[in-house]
């Protein structure tokens, strides 16, 4: 029986679609219901971040409860950077008993690129680690030997970045994460699917379900920033050529085509078993780019 | 060896202000080597003080100076037994620790950091310190090719590098080196990326418990009789 | 007139040393025969302290013109400069210090104080010296000399255009001054009679001036003539006639000034006849290039085999030579090349072939190889009790500042005797300096080209007797001094037990000279340090001197007595300048800042900006300066780093001063591009900046209060 209604898709042969919504800072959450209301049911999943970027933000756990109560299938991403073992396993114990069963675990990006760069990094576990202590939560026992009243059961998965500029240790630690338990990874922004062919040539051994994550760029500026500022994005330069070609009040429309083309192609040719779009604020976009890419329709 | 930077005059004299008599004391050990309070650093603190109390126009401190070889021992804290006759406090540009054994030593006379201890590492070239130990008590450099990823790698993660770096640099810092790339590379040469691929639980914080203690002595029973 | 430099210095006194000096003795000292400190006054010249550097030239030397103008240098074929470009022209910075420095106005004095008369045999630069060092130790001094003059050859052989007669006679006046007796035309041919005159102790100097035979056929022939001779009629003011074309035979310094001689009495052409190449001529290269230049003509590998005279001309037999096998003084040996014989015809052939000394048998001394007199090397004596002897009589022909040093020796060596205190050899020297540069630490040496003292074009220096050479300029002698490698002034670790082995000076060094031994201890080899202190002013320990600890001391020293005048002539805003003592007077900013040009501007003159710490920066605003700067002398610096660490130190400083309150403008540093920028437009806008920070600042004041 699977553990969820996304763990169930995983494993239906679908092309899967998943998206992901950035919690508010501060505690008016009303954009966000309404973003959620928008997307639960023309997606499998929607992550909610983690203070992304370090960037302090209404707790993802918050976010998924929200996505629960709206009567969507939530991802919970977690990272290590704030929380030590203990913390961890008792927001998963949390989770588990709301019934937020999809866990993307990550490292966390570094506290230095975000808004609070004099906290304390905590990074107890890494992303690696963190899939294996869920693993032990759901032998019955938590990750210090000791029974555990009620087991958990989760759906797991994790990033890979196939387009990262030194592919070799990232693979292996791929290999890692399958290893752990990894059952679903949603990739970094793909902008060239070369890279992506690559990735899945290799990735194609394993028993794991992958999704290309689509970064949905509002402008060449943008794609600058975050080349420059968000940790491991590469932008390739054509595609900030292609941005920049666009009139100036077209070039969100410019974005959305990319991500279009890319997703079509990808589904056309059956590159991978997915997409997760990330229009990272721009939620409100993402039903026209499901429409464009004929993706469109109640997912559930 | 000890890596400290020191503190703003302005952090120095504030620490100072209710003490008249000041005696600078500089530690010729690591501090002299990190540029931090050797003897020359002793000097130009005791003369940016007195230029500091200079412009102030209302100047209450006198300041002497003093270098001992090395803060962290009693013994060499007690050639200052006649230097703290006429003093109200000892401003150590000592390592954290210069400074707990003068308070140690000198029950009576208040004792001021005037630097901050900030790691164990080496000069990178004149002037510039990298850490490479966190003294974390259970090292793993034998895994991982020499390097540190402990002290090297922002996060600390054991399991090889996030998704984070790009050209080899690290994403909390773009003039530092992943350490995980160099982990990478140097397993690669030496043919030993399987200790990459294995995976390394979680860490062990329990390895000492604070505070720590090495004990390089046996403990030895005296009452044994013959061993 | 009051003499600016003095010569009343107690002569014993003045053998202990002053401060405390570390330094290894530099090859240029080691090799000179009179031990002068020649790295010390090059470096007074470098400063533009023209006068301390005749102090410490008169110091070491009696009779420093004479050697300004006639000294052999073995100084600078020792010169380490000669390992990176060429060798520091030390001869010729000597004679500015001695022309610019004021020689001439120096008055010798000396006070009688012992009894014992000594008598000094010969009156050249040997006799001179000794008679002069007698009278500074209070000795009754008599020369005797067969000659109707003094000076020995400085008179009879070296030529007037090598060395003025009026250098000469100054020397003499001085002489007499000091109460010297002087028996002119009077050869001594016993010494007994000395002693029976009452004379205690006698000094044997009469030099070399027998001329050696070439032992060919027709040798004795009227227009054969040997060199000594013919230099000694010019010299006492005969003009022997020559006729049109003049042979000279052999490769020394005597033969070359035969010729140029015979060249300046009018002769149509003169040829130099020698038996080896030019690179085995033994007289100096430079002297060699203006016999040329002049229009001599050397044929090398040739000597004449017979002399035949007829129609009162000479036709000399030659015969070429090539060189074979080294001989004893590992010169190439030349051998005759069979059936190469040529005649030549000449009108007057002058022989210059060597000199042995001609020691009357009145003396009753002992003689040994070539005529010399034998005596023991340490203590000069003879074989006869209170008998001495040195010079050329002892050496056979060798060079005057060797003559010198054997006339100073003899007379410390008679005190000894007169005194009944034992002589002990060899007293107590610094020790020297060993080793070469290492080809790393050459390349890191800036190259610098030597500079000349300008000469008389050849056309103007054959009409007449008149000095070849002229004397430098200010600018050109400073530069040239600066070229100078400080030679064993070097750093070195003072207390290793302080060192912490951080490693700071093998990380600042810009010639990589300090190193980590086998055993981790620092090592700072004297020979590749280029003493430049950078070391010096960044051991956090502070625990690296320079071997001469008088750079340091010396600017806080300054510091300290010109923040001191500077409260006192309460001139407010004062301005505190650390300036290249070296770059900054070459081009005259120095000068001009001490002239006042610039009211409230006070001036530490530093050897080279790398050595002013930051200490000392503080200090000076701490004692009250407004504004500090820092002069370097930029381009010109012997190394390319000084600015680098320069700013590093005012950086720090700055952060200081910005944690003070104090503008970080305040603190600014100067480093001219070219050589000759004027540096005084920027002083001037520094100075008018200081000048309304300070303005403001006393309002603030005035509103505060
Ligand atoms: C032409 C020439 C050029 C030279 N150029 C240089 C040069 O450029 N640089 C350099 O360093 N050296 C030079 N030399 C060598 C230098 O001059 C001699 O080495 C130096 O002068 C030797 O000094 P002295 O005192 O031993 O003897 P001398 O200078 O030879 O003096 C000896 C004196 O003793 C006198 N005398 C001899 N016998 C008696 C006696 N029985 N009674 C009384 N008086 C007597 C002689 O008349 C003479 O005046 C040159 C030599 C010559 C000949
Ligand atoms: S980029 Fe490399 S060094 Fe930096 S946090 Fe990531 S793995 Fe560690």
């Amino acid at each position: 029986m699977a553990n969820s209604l996304f763990e169930e898709k995983l494993y239906s042969g679908e092309f899967l679609v998943t998206t992901e919504v950035g919690p508010p800072k501060g505690a008016d959450i009303s954009e966000m219901v309404h973003h959620i209301d928008l997307l639960k049911d023309k997606v499998d999943a929607i992550n909610i971040t983690d203070h992304q970027s370090s960037v302090m933000r209404f707790p993802s756990l918050g976010g998924c409860l929200l996505v629960k109560e709206r009567g969507g299938e939530p991802i919970l991403q977690v990272t290590c950077r704030d929380r030590n073992r203990l913390a961890l396993q008792a927001d998963l114990l949390l989770a588990y008993s709301r019934g937020i069963n999809n866990v993307l675990c990550l490292t966390g990006d570094s506290v230095d690129v975000g808004d609070h760069k004099e906290a304390k990094p905590v990074f107890d576990s890494d992303s690696v680690q963190l899939l294996k202590i869920i693993r032990t939560m759901e032998s019955g026992t938590d990750i210090g030997g000791n029974e555990l009243k009620g087991t958990p059961k989760f759906c797991i998965g994790a990033s890979v970045h196939p387009e990262a500029d030194f592919i070799e240790p990232q693979l292996i630690k791929f290999d890692k994460k399958v290893a752990a338990g990894a059952q679903f990874f949603q990739t970094q922004g793909i902008f060239d699917l070369r890279s992506l062919r690559r990735f899945m040539q290799y990735a194609s051994q394993f028993d794991v379900k992958i999704l290309a994550g689509i970064i949905v760029l509002a402008s060449a500026g943008m794609a600058r920033y975050m080349n420059n500022n968000v940790p491991g994005i590469i932008v390739p330069q054509a595609t900030i050529d292609e941005l920049a070609s666009a009139e100036k009040d077209k070039r969100l429309q410019k974005g959305i085509e990319i991500a279009v083309g890319l997703i079509k192609t990808i589904k056309e040719e059956n590159l991978c078993h997915g997409v997760h779009i990330m229009a990272v604020g721009n939620e409100r976009i993402v039903p026209d780019i499901l429409e464009a890419a004929q993706l469109a329709g109640v997912r559930h | 060896m000890i890596v400290a930077e020191q503190k703003s005059l302005a952090e120095i004299r504030q620490m100072i202000t209710p003490y008249q008599r000041v005696l600078i004391l500089g530690c010729g050990t690591c501090m002299t080597v990190c540029n931090a309070g050797g003897e020359r650093e002793v000097s130009f603190l005791h003369n940016a003080l007195r230029l500091a109390e200079s412009r102030s126009g209302n100047g209450i401190h006198t300041f002497s100076e003093y270098t001992v070889k090395r803060q962290c021992d009693y013994e060499f804290l007690d050639s200052l037994v006649d230097k703290i006759g006429d003093v109200d406090a000892i401003l150590s540009l000592g390592c954290g620790i210069g400074v707990q054994a003068i308070a140690e030593r000198l029950p009576d006379l208040p004792v001021l950091p005037g630097v901050n201890t900030s790691f164990m590492g080496m000069a990178e070239e004149w002037g510039v310190w990298d850490e490479r130990c966190a003294a974390c008590g259970d090292c793993i450099l034998a895994e991982t090719g020499g390097i540190c990823p402990i002290t090297r790698c922002t996060k600390g993660i054991l399991n090889g590098p996030c998704a984070g770096t790009k050209n080899g640099k690290c994403e909390a810092n773009k003039d530092m080196d992943c350490a995980w790339i160099l982990i990478y590379k140097r397993l690669e040469r030496l043919g030993q990326l399987d200790k990459m691929r294995r995976y390394y639980p979680l860490r062990n914080f329990r390895t000492i418990p604070r505070p720590r203690r090495v004990a390089s002595k046996a403990s030895i029973d005296v009452g044994e009789g013959n061993g | 007139m009051h003499s600016p430099v003095s010569d009343a210095h107690n002569y014993r006194a003045n053998r202990t040393e002053k401060y405390l000096d570390h330094s290894l003795m530099p090859p240029c000292q080691a090799a000179c025969p009179l031990h002068m400190d020649v790295r010390g006054y090059v470096d007074l010249v470098a400063q533009g302290k023209i006068m301390e550097a005749l102090q410490s030239i008169r110091s070491g030397n009696p009779f420093p013109s004479i050697c300004a103008y006639v000294c052999t240098h073995p100084c600078e074929d020792a010169c380490r400069r000669c390992q990176v470009d060429k060798p520091v022209a030390i001869r010729a910075l000597k004679r500015f210090a001695v022309e610019f420095g004021g020689d001439r106005m120096v008055q010798a004095e000396a006070e009688t104080t012992q009894q014992e008369k000594v008598a000094i045999v010969g009156s050249g630069p040997a006799g001179m010296a000794c008679a002069y060092y007698l009278r500074k130790l209070g000795y009754p001094a008599t020369i005797f000399e067969a000659h109707s003059e003094m000076g020995g050859m400085l008179r009879v052989g070296i030529p007037q255009y090598r060395l003025p007669r009026q250098v000469l006679d100054t020397e003499v006046q001085r002489l007499t001054q000091m109460g010297v007796e002087i028996r002119l035309s009077t050869k001594v041919v016993s010494l007994d009679l000395l002693f029976d005159l009452g004379y205690k102790a006698i000094f044997i100097t009469i030099g070399a001036h027998q001329s050696l035979r070439m032992g060919i056929e027709g040798e004795e022939s009227p227009g054969v003539i040997d060199g000594a001779t013919f230099l000694r009629e010019v010299n006492l003011g005969l003009k022997p006639s020559l006729g049109e074309r003049v042979a000279v035979v052999g490769g020394g310094n005597v033969a070359i000034d035969a010729a140029r001689t015979a060249v300046r009495l009018g002769t149509k052409r003169v040829n130099i006849l020698y038996r080896r190449g030019r690179a085995e001529m033994p007289a100096d290269p430079e002297e060699v290039e203006q016999a040329l230049g002049e229009g001599i003509e050397i044929l090398f590998l040739v000597i004449p085999t017979r002399i035949k005279r007829g129609n009162g001309r000479l036709s000399v037999t030659c015969v070429r030579m090539e060189l074979g096998a080294p001989d004893a003084s590992s010169r190439r040996r030349p051998v005759p090349i069979k059936d190469s014989e040529f005649n030549e015809e000449f009108d007057t052939l002058i022989t210059a072939i060597g000199q042995a000394p001609q020691t009357p048998g009145g003396f009753d001394v002992r003689m040994g190889k070539g005529s010399t007199i034998q005596v023991d090397p340490t203590t000069l004596t003879t074989n006869r009790v209170g008998v001495f002897a040195g010079g050329d009589a002892v050496t056979g022909p060798a060079t005057v500042t060797e003559a010198l040093a054997a006339g100073r020796l003899a007379a410390s060596r008679i005190d000894d005797y007169l005194q009944h205190r034992y002589p002990v050899a060899g007293k107590a020297e610094r020790e020297k300096l060993v080793g070469d540069l290492l080809p790393e630490t050459i390349e890191m040496i800036r190259k610098i080209s030597r500079l000349e003292p300008p000469i008389l074009l050849p056309e103007a220096r054959v009409k007449d007797f008149e000095p070849v050479e002229l004397v430098y300029d200010w600018e050109t002698a400073t530069n040239e001094a600066r070229r100078c490698l400080r030679c064993g002034m070097g750093a070195e670790i003072l207390f290793q037990d302080k060192c912490a082995t951080c490693l700071t000076c093998l990380k600042v060094c810009p010639y990589h000279v300090p190193c980590l031994d086998a055993s981790g201890t620092i090592q700072i080899p004297a020979e590749q340090c280029q003493a430049c202190g950078i070391c010096v002013a960044e051991c956090p320990a502070k625990v690296i001197v320079l071997r001469k600890p008088y750079d340091r001391r010396s600017i806080n020293e300054e510091l300290d007595h010109i923040l001191k005048s500077a409260a006192e002539s309460k001139s407010k805003p004062f301005i505190v300048g650390f300036c290249c003592q070296y770059g900054l007077f070459g081009i005259g900013t120095l000068a001009n800042l001490w002239r006042g040009a610039k009211a409230g501007v006070w001036i530490v003159p530093v050897l080279c900006v790398a050595k002013v710490e930051a200490e000392q920066i503080l200090r000076a605003f701490e004692m009250g300066a407004e504004g500090v700067f820092i002069a370097g002398c930029g381009e010109q610096c012997s190394r390319e780093d000084t600015a680098f660490w320069v700013r590093q130190r005012v950086e720090k400083v700055r952060k200081v001063l910005a944690q003070v309150g104090f503008e970080t403008e305040r603190l600014q540093t100067f480093f001219p591009s070219t050589t000759n920028e004027d540096l005084a437009p920027e002083l001037d806008k520094f100075a008018e900046q200081i000048g309304r920070l300070y303005l403001a600042s006393a309002i603030m004041q005035e509103v505060k209060s």
